[in-house]
């Protein structure tokens, strides 16, 4: 196609704007990492832009000794797991039979399931829910209420509707059960669509902040966005020394910029696994029929 | 087409060995009994995690007691809703909750449709995956870490001023001045999803048949006119059911972002309903009074989305 000079000039404007827009989407992240390696009186002088000045490990070392820190990690790495797992689950045994063109009660169990995207419940009703039930200061109350992602149901389910049925009658006529077909067959078939949804779902549960807000009072039990809050409201505990009395390399300032990336560095070491797969992913998610 | 077999058989049994209708659904869970078993977690969660919660939100009708129970508790009718409407403080948190709202469908909203429409524009395959991939980054980032970071770069020693000073203005404390609040909400907001929400439109677009480029370029139509006459109409469809669906959540602007930007010192602009329904509710224990704020939000979404369903029926399709 040939183009004229108006629409060069649009490529030329389009690049520019583009570019410098996407850099913003990093720059901060890069600016706190410089951050985190200054020494405090650079960092509180505004002379750190992207490169570290009087570059120093010390906020890191420090968050890095910090015990209450890594015991939130914990927490966010066990509830990342085990509630993947059990989301992944509850989310293929539900889209399967919802995927089944034979499962007579598909049709009213999905409107059932779409009221409720429509009708949330206000946040006290859902509050007392699960309090009634004994989930509270519970880490099953950060796994359980949220369970499946309607969304991420759907996207299973869309993509084992387009698995073609000649598949699963001739593994029937081969004795293969209900289950079998799921199991042997669809599975197998979906690996693409499972990468993309569990990883949905970890970064969810990595990312869990308001459940934990309504649901855990014990700091103990605190995931790591709690933590990491809880830090950068009163960074005083954070740093756990006097630092007008002592001589350190750290200040409330580096040492906020270290926390805030040392509860990133995981999203960010995945995402570029998640991005190969989530916008195909994604897109399945358009509702069928 | 083949026909399963098992579909053929009721009618090519004789009459009398025919299956009453009602008898349908026991041979059918009968026959796939796996897929009745298989599906009854998911009912489990549904039920217990949605619709006890909406069956409990009749507790804005009673004077809840906790230690009652909703059995034991009185029934007053709309007395919740006679009090939330003749205290001060409900009309302050919705008019911030309607303002931020506002603002974010007409800022917002749009902001996606743009950036596909520019992104469609790039013509080098391995810039736009690069920028792609950067503007998708953010919407993987946590609240707490996204209002961390917005702090520290509005801060008196962040880049923000430390860019202010070289241009030899003075220092301000943006996160402590009431009036900068909602523009920080609404442009964080927009930084964090912008490039996620594209995916929909991008997909939409790529659904567009090339046939009507070509035809338009025969008659003499330049990319801005391609634009507005093919790929933004393709687009249409997919932005109405956004938009509608945007609209039934008008007033819930997620409680994780404005909770972690709100300060006391801007409570009376940023104070919205689900963290005055958090503080109030949850932290005091005023369940019925905020389950009916909730409530009311519900039904305001609801008719929102009732109205502008209606008037796009009358154009294209509505979502129902």
């Amino acid at each position: 196609m040939k183009l004229t000079f108006g629409d060069k000039l649009f490529q030329l404007f389009n690049y520019a704007f583009l570019i410098a827009a996407a850099s913003t989407m990093l720059l901060p992240l890069l600016q706190l990492l410089a951050v985190s390696f200054s020494s405090p009186i650079a960092a509180d002088s505004k002379k750190v832009f992207l490169l570290p000045v009087e570059f120093t490990a010390a906020s890191w070392l420090h968050i890095l000794q910090n015990e209450g820190l890594w015991l939130s990690f914990g927490i966010t790495a066990y509830i990342t797991i085990v509630g993947t797992l059990i989301s992944m689950l509850f989310s293929v045994l539900t889209a399967y039979p919802l995927a089944h063109k034979d499962f007579l009660i598909r049709k009213p169990i999905m409107v059932g399931i779409i009221i409720t995207m429509i009708f949330n419940a206000p946040m006290i009703p859902f509050f007392l829910t699960v309090r009634e039930l004994g989930l509270m200061n519970s880490l099953w109350a950060l796994i359980l209420p949220g369970v499946i992602g309607t969304f991420n149901m759907i996207i299973i389910r869309t993509f084992f509707m387009g698995i073609p049925k000649e598949l699963d009658d001739s593994a029937r006529i081969d004795g293969c059960s209900d289950a079998g077909i799921l199991f042997r067959i669809y599975l197998p078939l979906s690996k693409p669509v499972m990468a993309t949804v569990s990883l949905f779902y970890a970064v969810g549960y990595w990312n869990t902040f308001s459940r934990a807000v309504l649901f855990i009072r014990d700091p103990e039990k605190w995931p790591l966005q709690m933590k990491l809050r809880a830090y950068l409201t009163s960074p005083e505990e954070l740093a756990s020394v006097n630092l007008v009395l002592g001589d350190y390399d750290f200040n409330t300032t580096t040492l906020k910029a270290a926390t805030i990336l040392f509860a990133t560095i995981p999203i960010v070491l995945v995402y570029p696994y998640l991005q190969k797969y989530f916008v195909k992913g994604s897109m399945l998610g358009s509702l069928k029929e | 087409m083949a026909v399963p077999y098992d579909r053929l058989k009721p009618d090519s049994a004789p009459a009398s060995m025919r299956k009453p209708r009602g008898n349908r659904l026991v041979a059918n869970m009968r026959k796939h009994w796996m897929l009745y078993v298989m599906i009854l977690p998911g009912i489990l969660y549904y039920l217990v995690f949605k619709y006890l919660p909406l069956a409990g939100s009749a507790i804005a009708f009673q004077d809840y007691q906790i230690f009652k129970g909703m059995q034991g508790s009185a029934w007053v009718g709309l007395d919740n809703f006679r009090y939330i409407f003749s205290y001060q403080d409900f009309y302050l948190v919705l008019r911030n909750t309607a303002t931020i709202a506002l603002y974010q469908l007409v800022f917002g909203f749009p902001a996606p449709i743009i950036l596909a429409l520019l992104f469609n524009e790039v013509r080098l395959m391995l810039a736009k995956r690069v920028v792609q991939s950067l503007f998708y980054l953010p919407h993987f980032l946590s609240w707490v870490v996204v209002g961390g970071i917005v702090f520290e770069l509005l801060s008196s020693q962040g880049v923000v001023n430390m860019v202010r000073g070289w241009l030899g203005q003075e220092t301000i404390l943006f996160m402590q001045e009431q009036r900068y609040f909602r523009s920080i909400v609404v442009i964080s907001a927009i930084w964090k999803d912008v490039g996620w929400g594209t995916i929909i439109y991008l997909a939409a677009i790529a659904g567009i048949n090339p046939n009507l480029y070509e035809a338009a370029v025969m008659d003499g139509a330049n990319r801005w006119k391609q634009t507005i006459h093919i790929t933004l109409p393709t687009m249409f469809p997919t932005i109405l059911v956004l938009f509608l669906l945007n609209i039934g959540n008008f007033l819930e602007l997620g409680f994780d972002q404005i909770y972690n930007l709100l300060t006391p010192m801007t409570y009376s602009v940023g104070d919205i309903i689900e963290t005055y329904v958090y503080r109030a509710g949850v932290l005091q224990g005023q369940y019925s009074v905020t389950t009916a704020i909730g409530l009311f939000q519900s039904v305001i979404g609801f008719a929102l989305l009732w109205i502008f369903n209606r008037m796009a029926r009358k154009t294209e399709q509505g979502l129902w």
